[in-house]
């Protein structure tokens, strides 16, 4: 079952710099439409001279805030306790946090993006909140390096580009499994739905049509092995859209991602823990994967239809008591219809499911999980000053575990949420 | 001729009517004015309002203020000053936005969403009811762009009083700049010539060529067609491209 995704980019910000509705730049807030994606692969820009901050009123601020309230339902089955397994049901009044965003263009050639999600301990629904304050987003973007779009360079604490980006979707209570699917006993902690803290080189064609990211990181929260990079991952994606002249079908993409990853398996500790600089013995997992869209109706008002599927593989040191590589197969397909600038349906199926679990012990479907969701979303007040919505979403998701079996089947869970969503 | 004809030609010049209004004009599109109303809907109310107006509740912030198409007056054309634009201009327009004014380029929705957009904009003003776009001015063969060709563009420029309004250097701020505004009584800035290398109706030296000749309708910025020669016309756009390195 996974948590609510923490930060959520939309940035009024940059509507209140231009003068444009939430509705240029975002099919449904805070998912980027082709305009809003090629205004942030441009370093947020629309190139026609009013982009760098000293062209502006110095009464324009780069900064939004956003948050998410309301009312959580959620039953879970199979629920461990010392008195035995268990069903039970919450229902809570609460807020997802709070993200603070500054995002820009400097000068002509640079950008910057800092998201700070505060520490929050009554943030989420009461479960649990987000006690650490963090960055979630900190980098600098360096763009059209020799004067073409095909050259740019973000450093610093980034998303890698994904077929979808997590930081953007309209569901709250569910994250794609497929950014976030470890094998049972991984020790691996890299994420792509996770933002990292590496090098992102990407280019695009003048209209985005296409596009790709090629980032060097060092992988969330590992022992840094002994190297110039440490711990490295490295991501890549490529996708391509084509607009067709055609009253069904309006435009298709398609893309290819990928990542290897150097996970060490060995350092050196003290009574504090592993020490960084001291780990060896690299092993090696891979993801692979590809991705479709396509959108039917209209580019302006879409339905959209994505699949994306990724095979993972994992050496066996890479998994606790493992004796084979790890590997699995995760999967989603997505509807998203947005009728009318302010009504949006979105539906998704998510999979992921273990092929070959890396310790003999384990049966092969160990740690899958299944996952569904469905949201209606009503924009109450799109501008280019603020946006509002309301929010119904229905989930449910399951983790296959054979450690510690419940008579009522895996552990699942069912999600309501009734939220207004707002940013400024 | 006969008398009637004659009479109401006489009539039609009479009350100024150009001859592109003689002409029938081009009925409309439902299909796509109607697929350009979901695009407008989408990505121009904000600004330009829902009625077209330029009266979009962003407009109250910008500068310069968004277009008001039911007056049906544009400012980047190939046609004659006072006319409709043709399709082509309008498209030109969405697709590369207006540098300096917070007009973005929206040629990444694809030109198919442009063209619907463009005839949508059509319905806002009855102009392009009773009236065909002008035709297109000639753009004649770019001669050598040479430091003598720029000399007769400055003598040109000086003969046309261009400083007036654009100022000595170019730089936008000529004696008359700040009594300047536009058909609607807003405030508007001349063009500085030498703050980037972009030009309001686009960046090619045929574009500005175009933008000589036909003028930007709406402004304060005529048409020279009819006071220089095509041949003047280019010195002064090499004249002008040469502010641009300053």
């Amino acid at each position: 079952m996974t948590a609510l995704p923490l930060e959520a980019l939309a940035i009024p910000a940059f509507a209140r710099k231009y003068g444009m509705s939430c509705s240029g730049c975002h099919t449904v807030w805070p998912k980027l439409n082709d305009n809003g994606q090629l205004f942030r692969d441009n370093g947020y820009r629309f190139n026609r001279g009013r982009d760098n901050p000293v062209t502006r009123s110095g009464d324009y601020w780069p900064l939004s805030l956003r948050t998410t309230v309301g009312y959580q339902y959620q039953k879970k089955t199979g629920v461990q306790t010392d008195q035995g397994f268990q069903t039970t049901q919450t229902g809570a009044f609460g807020f997802t946090g709070l993200d603070i965003l500054t995002a820009g263009a400097l000068g002509e050639q640079l950008s910057w993006l800092l998201v700070y999600t505060p520490g929050l301990n009554g943030a989420g629904f009461r479960q649990g909140g987000n006690s650490g304050g963090d960055l979630e987003s900190a980098f600098v973007g360096f763009h059209r390096i020799a004067g073409t779009p095909y050259l740019n360079v973000r450093v610093g604490k980034h998303a890698p580009d994904l077929p979808l980006d997590e930081h953007r979707i309209l569901t709250l209570t569910q994250a794609y499994s497929l950014y976030h699917y470890h094998p049972a006993g991984s020790t691996v902690t890299f994420e792509p739905g996770t933002n990292q803290v590496g090098v992102e080189l990407y280019g695009h064609s003048e209209l985005d049509r296409l596009r790709y990211s090629v980032s060097l990181l060092n992988e969330n929260n590992a022992v840094l092995s002994s190297n110039i990079v440490s711990t490295p991952t490295l991501w890549g994606h490529v996708q391509g859209t084509h607009y067709l002249d055609n009253d069904f079908l309006a435009a298709v993409k398609a893309g290819v991602f990928g990542a290897v990853g150097f996970h060490p398996t060995s350092f050196s500790t003290t009574t504090a823990g592993p020490v960084d600089g001291t780990a060896t013995h690299l092993k090696t997992w891979e993801r692979v994967g590809g991705e479709l869209h396509l959108t039917f109706l209209s580019t302006v008002f879409p339905l959209t239809l994505t699949g994306v599927a990724q095979y993972g593989t994992e050496d066996a040191a890479l998994i606790a008591n493992g004796m084979r590589r790890a590997d699995w197969v995760s999967a989603f397909v997505e509807a998203e219809y947005t009728w009318a600038i302010n009504w949006s349906v979105v539906a998704r199926y998510d999979r992921s499911h273990s092929l070959h679990a890396g310790s003999t012990a384990l049966p092969p479907n160990e740690g899958d999980v299944y996952s569904a969701v469905g949201v209606l979303r009503h924009g109450i007040e799109l501008t280019a000053r603020t946006a509002a919505a309301a929010q119904l979403e229905v989930s449910r998701s399951s983790t296959t575990t054979a450690a510690v079996p419940s008579p009522q089947g895996p552990p699942a869970g069912t999600t309501v949420l009734l939220a207004a969503d707002f940013a400024f | 001729m006969n008398n009637a004809l004659r009479v109401m030609l006489g009539l039609a010049l009479l009350f100024g009517a150009s001859p592109a209004a003689a002409a029938a004009a081009v009925p409309l599109d439902d299909a796509l004015t109607a697929r350009g109303k979901k695009v407008y809907e989408r990505y121009c109310t904000a600004c330009h309002g829902p009625n077209g107006d330029g009266r979009g509740y962003s407009a109250q912030w910008l500068d310069p203020r968004p277009r008001d198409f039911t007056a049906g007056i544009f400012k980047c054309r190939s046609t004659p000053s006072g006319t409709l634009p043709t399709n082509e201009d309008l498209l030109r327009t969405l697709r590369v936005g207006f540098y300096h004014a917070d007009m973005p380029p929206w040629a990444v929705l694809g030109d198919r969403n442009l063209r619907a957009v463009a005839e949508y904009l059509k319905t806002f003003s009855p102009r392009w009811k009773e009236e065909v776009p002008g035709t297109p001015v000639a753009i004649a063969k770019e001669p050598l762009d040479d430091p003598t060709s720029r000399a007769r563009g400055n003598a040109v420029w000086s003969t046309n009083q261009c400083e007036k309004c654009h100022g000595p250097q170019g730089k936008g701020n000529g004696p008359a700049a700040p009594t300047l505004v536009d058909d609607w009584g807003y405030k508007i800035v001349p063009f500085d010539f030498t703050a980037s290398e972009a030009r309001k109706c686009g960046n090619t030296p045929e574009d500005l060529f175009r933008t000589l000749m036909t003028g930007i309708n709406g402004t304060p910025m005529p048409s020279y067609a009819d006071s220089i020669s095509a041949q003047e016309a280019w010195d002064l756009v090499h004249f002008l491209q040469g502010r641009r390195q300053q």
